[in-house]
Protein backbone atom coordinates (compact mmCIF):
# COMPACT_ATOMS: atom_id res chain seq x y z
CA UNK A 1 0.00 0.00 0.00
CA UNK A 2 1.38 3.58 -0.98
CA UNK A 3 1.75 5.85 1.75
CA UNK A 4 0.25 8.85 2.13
CA UNK A 5 2.58 11.57 0.83
CA UNK A 6 1.21 15.21 1.99
CA UNK A 7 2.23 17.55 -1.18
CA UNK A 8 3.29 20.73 -0.93
CA UNK A 9 0.30 23.61 -2.10
CA UNK A 10 2.86 24.25 -4.64
CA UNK A 11 2.44 20.58 -6.57
CA UNK A 12 -1.10 20.63 -5.51
CA UNK A 13 -2.06 23.80 -7.69
CA UNK A 14 0.61 22.60 -10.72
CA UNK A 15 -1.49 19.69 -11.30
CA UNK A 16 -3.83 20.50 -14.32
CA UNK A 17 -1.90 22.96 -15.47
CA UNK A 18 -0.38 22.38 -18.74
CA UNK A 19 2.20 24.00 -18.96
CA UNK A 20 4.94 26.45 -16.44
CA UNK A 21 3.09 27.39 -13.41
CA UNK A 22 3.30 30.99 -12.41
CA UNK A 23 5.26 33.18 -9.62
CA UNK A 24 5.01 35.94 -7.52
CA UNK A 25 7.26 38.39 -7.74
CA UNK A 26 8.13 41.18 -4.95
CA UNK A 27 10.60 44.19 -6.38
CA UNK A 28 12.46 46.50 -4.98
CA UNK A 29 11.33 49.92 -3.35
CA UNK A 30 13.64 52.45 -1.70
CA UNK A 31 10.23 53.54 1.13
CA UNK A 32 9.78 50.01 3.00
CA UNK A 33 12.01 49.00 6.01
CA UNK A 34 13.92 46.30 5.41
CA UNK A 35 12.68 44.53 8.86
CA UNK A 36 9.04 45.14 7.56
CA UNK A 37 9.47 43.41 4.52
CA UNK A 38 11.26 40.51 5.92
CA UNK A 39 7.78 40.59 8.29
CA UNK A 40 5.61 40.25 5.81
CA UNK A 41 7.15 36.99 4.49
CA UNK A 42 7.71 35.70 7.68
CA UNK A 43 3.83 36.60 8.76
CA UNK A 44 2.28 36.30 5.40
CA UNK A 45 3.68 33.10 3.24
CA UNK A 46 4.88 31.12 6.72
CA UNK A 47 8.85 31.34 5.83
CA UNK A 48 11.08 30.65 8.72
CA UNK A 49 13.07 33.86 10.19
CA UNK A 50 16.23 32.70 8.06
CA UNK A 51 14.08 32.56 4.59
CA UNK A 52 12.46 35.62 4.77
CA UNK A 53 15.57 37.48 5.46
CA UNK A 54 17.25 35.86 2.37
CA UNK A 55 14.16 36.56 0.22
CA UNK A 56 14.00 40.09 1.64
CA UNK A 57 17.69 40.29 0.71
CA UNK A 58 17.25 39.27 -1.97
CA UNK A 59 14.86 41.36 -3.32
CA UNK A 60 17.18 44.17 -1.85
CA UNK A 61 20.51 43.63 -3.89
CA UNK A 62 18.49 41.76 -6.77
CA UNK A 63 15.97 44.18 -7.23
CA UNK A 64 13.27 41.29 -7.54
CA UNK A 65 12.42 37.74 -5.81
CA UNK A 66 9.83 34.98 -6.62
CA UNK A 67 8.25 34.74 -3.11
CA UNK A 68 5.56 31.75 -4.35
CA UNK A 69 5.27 29.43 -7.11
CA UNK A 70 2.16 27.95 -7.93
CA UNK A 71 -1.35 28.50 -9.68
CA UNK A 72 -2.44 31.60 -11.84
CA UNK A 73 -5.32 32.35 -8.89
CA UNK A 74 -3.34 31.89 -5.97
CA UNK A 75 -0.58 33.69 -7.08
CA UNK A 76 -3.06 36.76 -7.94
CA UNK A 77 -4.45 36.43 -4.02
CA UNK A 78 -0.42 36.76 -3.00
CA UNK A 79 -0.23 39.79 -5.04
CA UNK A 80 -3.00 41.08 -3.85
CA UNK A 81 -2.61 40.44 -0.35
CA UNK A 82 0.79 41.98 -0.80
CA UNK A 83 -0.50 45.26 -2.41
CA UNK A 84 -2.62 45.35 0.98
CA UNK A 85 0.75 45.30 2.56
CA UNK A 86 2.13 48.20 0.49
CA UNK A 87 4.58 45.92 -1.23
CA UNK A 88 4.93 46.31 -4.88
CA UNK A 89 4.61 43.04 -6.62
CA UNK A 90 3.78 41.10 -9.63
CA UNK A 91 3.02 37.64 -11.38
CA UNK A 92 4.07 36.55 -14.69
CA UNK A 93 4.59 32.58 -15.80
CA UNK A 94 7.42 31.00 -14.49
CA UNK A 95 10.64 31.56 -16.19
CA UNK A 96 10.81 28.09 -18.79
CA UNK B 1 7.56 60.38 21.16
CA UNK B 2 8.23 57.17 22.84
CA UNK B 3 7.79 55.21 19.79
CA UNK B 4 6.00 51.25 20.03
CA UNK B 5 7.40 48.66 22.60
CA UNK B 6 6.13 45.42 23.44
CA UNK B 7 3.75 44.85 27.11
CA UNK B 8 1.52 42.04 28.14
CA UNK B 9 0.02 40.76 24.86
CA UNK B 10 0.06 44.00 23.27
CA UNK B 11 2.12 46.31 21.85
CA UNK B 12 2.14 50.46 23.17
CA UNK B 13 3.55 53.94 21.92
CA UNK B 14 3.13 57.32 23.33
CA UNK B 15 2.82 60.63 21.15
CA UNK B 16 2.30 63.98 21.76
CA UNK B 17 -0.65 65.67 21.10
CA UNK B 18 0.95 67.18 18.11
CA UNK B 19 2.41 63.99 16.81
CA UNK B 20 -1.32 62.42 17.09
CA UNK B 21 -2.85 65.16 15.32
CA UNK B 22 -0.19 65.09 12.76
CA UNK B 23 -0.99 61.52 12.02
CA UNK B 24 -4.96 61.78 12.20
CA UNK B 25 -4.52 64.44 9.74
CA UNK B 26 -2.21 62.64 7.11
CA UNK B 27 -4.53 59.61 7.45
CA UNK B 28 -7.45 61.88 6.65
CA UNK B 29 -5.84 63.15 3.80
CA UNK B 30 -4.69 59.02 2.70
CA UNK B 31 -8.45 58.60 2.80
CA UNK B 32 -9.59 61.52 0.76
CA UNK B 33 -6.95 59.92 -2.20
CA UNK B 34 -7.97 56.96 -2.08
CA UNK B 35 -12.19 57.96 -1.60
CA UNK B 36 -11.16 60.32 -4.49
CA UNK B 37 -10.12 57.10 -6.35
CA UNK B 38 -13.34 55.09 -5.85
CA UNK B 39 -15.34 57.56 -7.02
CA UNK B 40 -13.23 58.30 -10.30
CA UNK B 41 -13.83 54.65 -11.45
CA UNK B 42 -17.17 54.19 -10.32
CA UNK B 43 -19.10 53.23 -12.79
CA UNK B 44 -22.77 52.82 -13.88
CA UNK B 45 -25.62 50.90 -11.56
CA UNK B 46 -23.88 47.46 -12.45
CA UNK B 47 -20.45 49.09 -11.55
CA UNK B 48 -22.29 49.98 -8.16
CA UNK B 49 -23.88 46.83 -7.09
CA UNK B 50 -20.41 45.47 -7.65
CA UNK B 51 -18.82 47.30 -5.21
CA UNK B 52 -20.98 46.48 -2.54
CA UNK B 53 -19.24 42.75 -2.86
CA UNK B 54 -16.18 44.55 -3.32
CA UNK B 55 -15.61 44.09 -6.64
CA UNK B 56 -14.52 47.02 -9.04
CA UNK B 57 -12.05 49.04 -10.29
CA UNK B 58 -10.28 51.02 -12.66
CA UNK B 59 -9.19 49.74 -16.19
CA UNK B 60 -5.14 51.67 -15.65
CA UNK B 61 -3.38 51.99 -13.38
CA UNK B 62 -3.85 55.77 -11.48
CA UNK B 63 -1.83 58.67 -13.36
CA UNK B 64 -0.77 59.91 -9.56
CA UNK B 65 2.27 58.84 -8.70
CA UNK B 66 1.47 57.82 -5.51
CA UNK B 67 -2.04 56.38 -6.02
CA UNK B 68 -0.05 54.40 -8.90
CA UNK B 69 2.47 52.96 -6.18
CA UNK B 70 -0.76 52.00 -3.70
CA UNK B 71 -2.51 50.27 -6.58
CA UNK B 72 0.27 48.92 -9.02
CA UNK B 73 -0.63 46.72 -12.03
CA UNK B 74 -0.48 43.38 -11.01
CA UNK B 75 1.10 42.10 -14.73
CA UNK B 76 3.66 43.87 -15.82
CA UNK B 77 3.98 42.73 -19.26
CA UNK B 78 0.35 42.21 -19.82
CA UNK B 79 -1.69 45.14 -19.77
CA UNK B 80 -5.34 43.43 -20.78
CA UNK B 81 -4.73 41.09 -17.64
CA UNK B 82 -3.30 44.19 -15.62
CA UNK B 83 -6.81 45.76 -16.46
CA UNK B 84 -8.70 42.66 -15.94
CA UNK B 85 -7.45 42.17 -12.52
CA UNK B 86 -7.65 45.82 -11.27
CA UNK B 87 -11.13 45.63 -12.23
CA UNK B 88 -11.75 42.48 -9.89
CA UNK B 89 -9.46 43.52 -7.02
CA UNK B 90 -9.04 47.36 -6.77
CA UNK B 91 -12.14 48.52 -5.10
CA UNK B 92 -11.57 45.63 -2.32
CA UNK B 93 -7.84 47.28 -1.74
CA UNK B 94 -9.07 50.48 -1.43
CA UNK B 95 -11.83 49.84 0.81
CA UNK B 96 -9.61 48.18 3.06
CA UNK B 97 -6.53 50.94 2.91
CA UNK B 98 -9.41 53.42 3.30
CA UNK B 99 -10.88 51.20 6.58
CA UNK B 100 -6.95 50.56 8.07
CA UNK B 101 -6.54 54.77 7.79
CA UNK B 102 -9.61 55.50 9.46
CA UNK B 103 -8.86 52.78 12.28
CA UNK B 104 -5.43 54.21 12.76
CA UNK B 105 -7.16 57.76 13.32
CA UNK B 106 -9.82 56.73 15.61
CA UNK B 107 -7.09 55.31 17.71
CA UNK B 108 -5.23 58.76 17.96
CA UNK B 109 -8.65 60.31 18.72
CA UNK B 110 -7.72 61.85 22.10
CA UNK B 111 -7.77 65.45 23.05
CA UNK B 112 -5.09 64.64 25.52
CA UNK B 113 -1.45 64.58 25.45
CA UNK B 114 0.46 62.72 25.43
CA UNK B 115 -1.88 60.07 23.49
CA UNK B 116 -1.10 56.59 25.09
CA UNK B 117 -1.58 54.42 21.87
CA UNK B 118 -2.53 50.38 23.00
CA UNK B 119 -2.94 47.85 19.67
CA UNK B 120 -4.07 44.62 19.61
CA UNK B 121 -3.53 41.85 17.21
CA UNK B 122 -5.77 43.26 14.15
CA UNK B 123 -5.50 47.27 15.80
CA UNK B 124 -1.52 46.30 15.01
CA UNK B 125 -1.99 44.77 11.14
CA UNK B 126 -4.12 48.74 10.28
CA UNK B 127 -1.46 50.10 11.73
CA UNK B 128 1.34 48.38 9.53
CA UNK B 129 -0.49 48.73 6.63
CA UNK B 130 -1.27 52.46 7.14
CA UNK B 131 1.89 53.63 8.15
CA UNK B 132 3.39 51.78 4.79
CA UNK B 133 0.65 53.69 2.58
CA UNK B 134 1.49 56.61 4.17
CA UNK B 135 5.24 56.63 3.62
CA UNK B 136 4.46 55.32 0.12
CA UNK B 137 2.52 58.69 -0.09
CA UNK B 138 5.36 60.86 0.92
CA UNK B 139 7.77 59.55 -1.01
CA UNK B 140 6.08 59.52 -4.12
CA UNK B 141 5.65 63.23 -3.60
CA UNK B 142 9.18 63.72 -2.60
CA UNK B 143 10.49 62.07 -5.56
CA UNK B 144 11.74 59.38 -3.68
CA UNK B 145 12.27 56.74 -6.15
CA UNK B 146 15.54 54.90 -6.27
CA UNK B 147 17.28 53.37 -3.33
CA UNK B 148 19.58 56.33 -2.46
CA UNK B 149 17.25 59.12 -2.93
CA UNK B 150 17.80 61.25 -0.21
CA UNK B 151 13.88 63.12 -1.39
CA UNK B 152 13.25 66.60 -2.82
CA UNK B 153 14.27 69.29 -0.24
CA UNK B 154 13.68 72.65 -2.42
CA UNK B 155 11.75 74.30 0.08
CA UNK B 156 10.14 74.54 3.70
CA UNK B 157 7.19 71.98 2.83
CA UNK B 158 9.43 69.46 1.33
CA UNK B 159 11.55 69.87 4.47
CA UNK B 160 8.39 69.58 7.06
CA UNK B 161 7.64 66.46 4.53
CA UNK B 162 10.97 64.79 4.98
CA UNK B 163 10.75 64.89 8.65
CA UNK B 164 7.45 63.41 8.96
CA UNK B 165 8.50 60.64 6.57
CA UNK B 166 11.05 59.92 8.49
CA UNK B 167 9.63 59.84 11.70
CA UNK B 168 6.86 57.84 10.23
CA UNK B 169 9.93 55.44 9.28
CA UNK B 170 10.96 55.33 12.88
CA UNK B 171 7.56 54.88 14.24
CA UNK B 172 6.99 51.68 11.67
CA UNK B 173 10.58 49.79 12.04
CA UNK B 174 9.75 50.31 15.94
CA UNK B 175 6.24 48.60 15.20
CA UNK B 176 7.92 46.06 13.25
CA UNK B 177 10.51 45.23 15.67
CA UNK B 178 7.21 44.12 18.01
CA UNK B 179 5.56 42.15 15.78
CA UNK B 180 8.76 40.18 14.82
CA UNK B 181 10.14 40.09 18.50
CA UNK B 182 6.61 38.43 18.84
CA UNK B 183 7.40 36.00 15.62
CA UNK B 184 10.53 35.14 17.41
CA UNK B 185 8.79 33.78 20.64
CA UNK B 186 6.06 32.02 18.56
CA UNK B 187 8.35 30.00 17.05
CA UNK B 188 10.85 29.08 20.09
CA UNK B 189 7.70 27.85 21.35
CA UNK B 190 7.11 25.43 18.60
CA UNK B 191 10.50 24.32 17.75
Amino acid sequence: MAELVESPVEDLDRLGLPDRPWVTIVWNDPVNLMNYVSYVFRSYFGYSATEAERLMLLVHHEGRAVVATGGREQMERHVEAMHDYGLWATLSKADA
Amino acid sequence: MIAFVRDDGGVTARLTGDEAAALRNLSGQLVAMLLDRSTQVQGDAAAVLYAQAGIGGGEHAPLDPALARLLPDAYLEDPDAASEHRHLTERGIVDRKIQNARRLAADLDSDRSPVVVRLDEAAVQAWLRTLTDLRLTLAARLEIVEDGDEGRADDESDLAMLTIYDWLGYLQGSLVDCVSASLDERDATDA
